[in-house]
C-alpha cells in the first residue's frame, strides 16, 4: 500500500486502530490510577472506545444491529456511573478519602 | 487530502490527546472535563461515521448528564491536591505498562498487519446514507424489544438503589 | 463537506453567513438588555435609564465601554485556568446551537440555494439538545475556579437544576417529533403549512380560520417546552442560583467587568435559543399565517417581474415574520422576570422531577396512542 493511500482514504482500521488505542489507555488508566473517580473514569473512556468500533463496525458492514448495541453499552455505562459515584460519596463522607491505597484492607 | 480525511485525523488526534490527559493529569477535575472534551470528539468521530442519531445521544447521555455528574461529585469533594496520583511500585507499574503495551501492540498488529479484515473490506463499497434513525428504531423496538424493556426495568432499579445509597438524615423533607 | 456548496461562490457565501449568525446572536444582546432595563422599569413604574442617548439605546455601549476599562483580576484562590475558561466556554454551545435554527425559506439565486441559517443538521433537534446541555459545564467551571464557598455552591445548585430540566425539556418535544416524523427543524415548519386540519380517523377535518400551527395539537408539550426552558437558561422564576439575595450573585461572584457581560451573551443566547425552538416547534417558525410560501413568491413574481426580486421578498417576508415571533417570545421572557417570585430550591427540584417530568410522560403516552389510533381505527 502506497503511503498517501491511508492517509487520504478512511477505512475500517483507522477507526479500529484509534478505538484500540483509547481501550489501551483507559486500561492504563484503571491500572495505574489511584484516585477512585479516576478510576471510574477510565472505565468509562475504555466503554467509549468499544462504542466506537462498534459504530465502526456497523458502517462498514451496513448492518444496524450493532448501533443496537452501542445503545444498550451507553445505557448501562450511564447506570454503572451513577451507581460508582453513590458509592464513591459513601465512600468520601466514611475515610474523608477517595485515594484507594486507604481500602486496601477490608478492615473499617 | 480530501475534507473527510482531513476531518478524521483531526478528531482522532483531540480524541487521543484528550484521552491521554485523563490518564495522565494529576488534577482529578482536569481528567473529568479532558474525559468530556474526549466524549464530544467521539460523539464527532460517529458524525463521520453516518451515525447521526447515536452523535446526539452520545451528547445528551455522555456529555451532558454523566460528566456532569462526575464534574460534580468531583467539585463538592474539592480535593485539595493529589498525595499520590499514580501507583506507588515501579516494578509493578512497569510490568502494567508493559503489558498494556503488548496488549495494543497485538490489537494493532492484527488490524492493520492481518488479513481478517479482507471480506469486510469488499462489503464496504456500497455504503449508502439511508434513514438510519428509523431503522435503528425498527431494530431496537422490534428485534430487542425484550432488551429494552430490561433495561428500562434497570434503570428503575438503579435509580431506587442510587437514592437508596446515598440517603442521610436531614434536609427540609425529614420526618 | 458538500454541505458547504460546489462553487467556490457559495462556499464563501457560506462561511460568511454562518459568521453573520453568529455576530447576530452577540448583536442581539445589547437590544435584549436595553428592552429588559427599559421594560422593567416601566413594569416597575419607574424610569430606567434615558440619559445616554435617545430613550437610553446608548446605554449598553456606555456599559460595554465602562467594562472594557475596568481592572482584570483573579481571586487569591481560584483556579486561574478555569477562571478564564469559563466565560469563552459560556458562549461556544450557545452559539453552536443558534446556528441550527432555521430563520427563513432558502433563498434560491441563480443555481445556489443559500439556507437562512448557519448549517443545516438533519437530526437538527437530538443535536440542539446536546449541544445546549454542554451549559452546565461553564456554570461548574465558573463557580469552582472562583475558590469561594457561595459560587461552589451557587455552582451545584444551577447544575443541578440544569440537568433535572433537560429531562422534561426533551421529554415535551417527543410529542412534536411522533407528530411530524422527523428530527428536521426546516420539515417540521413545512409541515405546519396552510390552514389548520386534522387527518385521522377516517375522515378530515379542516378549519379554515386557525394556521396548523403545532401549539393546536401539543398543548401540554408546549406549556411544559416553555417552562423548562426557563430553568435552562437560569432565568427568573428559576434562577436560585444566581439570586442576588441569597449568594450573592451565585456562580459569578467573582467575575467583573467584560468576563462577566459573556456570561450574560452566554444566557441571552440561550433565551434566543429557547424563543427559536419555540416558534420553530409550535408556533410555525417562519411561515406567515393564512400564506404558503408558494404564495409568497407569487406575490413577489407580480411585484418584481424578475425570478431573483420575487426570491429575495420570499426570504426577506418570511424572515421578517420569523423575527416578530421571535421577539414576542423575547418580550414574553423578560416580562415574566419581573413578575412572578422566586422559586425555593426544593420547590424548584419538586417542580422538575414530580411535576413537569410525569405531565410530560403522559403527554408522549397520550399523544402516541392518539397517533396510532387515528392511523388504525376509522369511525
Amino acid at each position: 500500500m502506497q503511503s498517501s493511500d491511508i492517509l487520504s482514504t478512511i477505512g475500517l482500521e483507522h477507526y479500529l486502530v484509534v478505538s484500540a488505542i483509547l481501550f489501551a489507555m483507559g486500561m492504563a488508566g484503571v491500572l495505574m490510577r489511584r484516585n477512585l473517580i479516576v478510576m471510574m473514569m477510565s472505565i468509562e473512556l475504555m466503554l467509549n472506545a468499544v462504542n466506537l468500533s462498534f459504530v465502526a463496525f456497523s458502517k462498514f458492514n451496513n448492518n444496524s444491529e450493532a448501533q443496537v448495541m452501542v445503545f444498550f453499552v451507553m445505557t448501562i455505562a450511564a447506570a454503572e456511573a451513577a451507581v460508582g459515584l453513590a458509592l464513591a460519596v459513601a465512600i468520601f463522607k466514611r475515610f474523608k478519602e477517595v485515594n484507594i491505597r486507604f481500602f486496601e484492607h477490608l478492615k473499617g | 487530502m480530501s475534507a473527510d480525511a482531513f476531518l478524521f485525523w483531526f478528531l482522532s488526534l483531540l480524541v487521543l490527546v484528550s484521552g491521554l490527559s485523563v490518564v495522565l493529569l494529576t488534577n482529578p477535575v482536569y481528567s473529568a472535563l479532558c474525559l468530556a472534551m474526549t466524549m464530544v470528539g467521539v460523539s464527532a468521530l460517529f458524525v463521520t461515521l453516518n451515525a447521526y442519531f447515536l452523535a446526539g445521544v452520545q451528547l445528551i447521555v455522555y456529555a451532558g448528564a454523566v460528566m456532569v455528574l462526575f464534574v460534580m461529585v468531583l467539585m463538592l469533594f474539592d480535593l485539595k491536591h493529589e498525595t499520590q496520583a499514580f501507583t506507588r511500585g515501579k516494578i509493578t507499574g512497569a510490568i502494567k505498562i508493559a503489558s498494556v503495551g503488548i496488549l495494543a501492540g497485538l490489537v494493532v498488529g492484527a488490524i492493520t498487519i492481518g488479513k481478517s479484515l479482507e471480506n469486510i473490506k469488499a462489503v464496504a463499497d456500497n455504503a449508502q446514507a439511508a434513514d438510519t434513525t428509523k431503522i435503528l428504531s425498527e431494530n431496537l423496538f422490534l428485534k430487542n424489544v425484550f432488551g429494552f424493556e430490561a433495561l428500562g426495568v434497570l434503570l428503575l432499579v438503579i435509580a431506587v438503589g442510587t437514592v437508596a445509597l446515598s440517603r442521610s438524615k436531614g434536609g427540609t423533607h425529614a420526618k | 463537506m458538500s454541505s458547504m456548496g460546489t462553487t467556490g461562490f457559495e462556499i464563501t457565501v457560506n462561511l460568511i453567513k454562518t459568521v453573520l449568525v453568529f455576530l447576530m446572536m452577540v448583536q442581539a444582546v445589547p437590544i435584549l438588555v436595553w428592552l429588559e432595563r427599559r421594560g422593567s422599569a416601566f413594569i416597575q413604574n419607574r424610569f430606567g435609564p434615558n440619559r445616554v442617548g435617545p430613550l437610553g439605546l446608548v446605554q449598553l455601549l456606555a456599559d460595554a465601554v465602562k467594562f472594557l476599562n475596568k481592572e482584570d483580576f483573579v481571586p487569591d484562590k481560584a483556579n486561574r485556568f478555569l477562571f478564564y475558561a469559563a466565560p469563552v466556554f459560556a458562549l461556544i454551545p450557545a452559539a453552536i446551537a443558534y446556528m441550527a435554527i432555521p430563520m427563513s425559506v432558502p433563498l434560491i439565486i441563480g443555481d445556489s440555494k443559500f439556507l437562512i441559517q448557519g448549517y443545516e443538521v438533519n437530526v437538527g433537534i437530538v443535536f440542539i439538545l446536546g449541544i445546549s446541555s454542554l451549559a452546565a459545564y461553564t456554570i461548574l467551571m465558573a463557580g469552582w475556579g472562583s475558590g469561594s464557598k457561595f459560587s461552589l455552591m451557587g455552582a451545584m445548585r444551577a447544575s443541578a437544576q440544569i440537568i433535572s430540566y433537560e429531562l422534561a425539556l426533551g421529554l415535551s418535544i417527543v410529542g412534536v417529533i411522533l407528530m411530524y416524523g422527523t428530527f428536521n427543524l426546516t420539515e417540521m415548519i413545512q409541515q405546519q403549512q396552510g390552514p389548520l386540519h386534522f387527518t385521522g380517523f377516517g375522515y378530515e377535518s379542516y378549519i379554515p380560520w386557525l394556521p396548523n400551527w403545532g401549539i393546536f395539537f401539543q398543548p401540554v408539550g408546549a406549556i411544559i417546552f416553555f417552562a423548562a426552558a426557563f430553568a435552562e437558561s437560569n432565568r427568573l422564576p428559576f434562577d436560585l442560583a444566581e439570586g442576588e439575595a441569597e449568594l450573592v450573585a451565585g456562580f459569578h461572584t467573582e467575575y467583573g467587568g467584560f468576563k462577566m457581560l459573556m456570561f450574560f451573551i452566554g444566557e441571552y443566547g440561550h433565551m434566543m435559543i429557547a424563543s427559536g425552538l419555540m416558534t420553530t416547534f409550535f408556533f410555525g417558525g417562519y411561515l406567515i399565517p393564512g400564506l404558503t410560501p408558494n404564495d409568497v413568491y407569487q406575490m413577489g413574481l407580480n411585484w418584481f417581474g424578475s425570478e431573483t426580486g420575487a426570491n429575495i421578498f420570499n426570504s426577506v417576508a418570511h424572515f421578517l415574520s420569523y423575527n416578530v415571533k421571535f421577539a414576542i417570545f423575547l418580550w414574553i421572557f423578560i416580562h415574566v422576570r419581573w413578575t412572578l417570585p422566586r422559586f425555593r430550591y426544593d420547590q424548584l427540584m419538586d417542580l422538575g422531577w414530580k411535576t413537569m417530568l410525569p405531565w410530560a410522560l403522559a403527554n408522549t403516552i397520550i399523544t402516541a396512542a392518539i397517533i396510532f389510533a387515528a392511523n388504525y381505527f376509522v369511525l
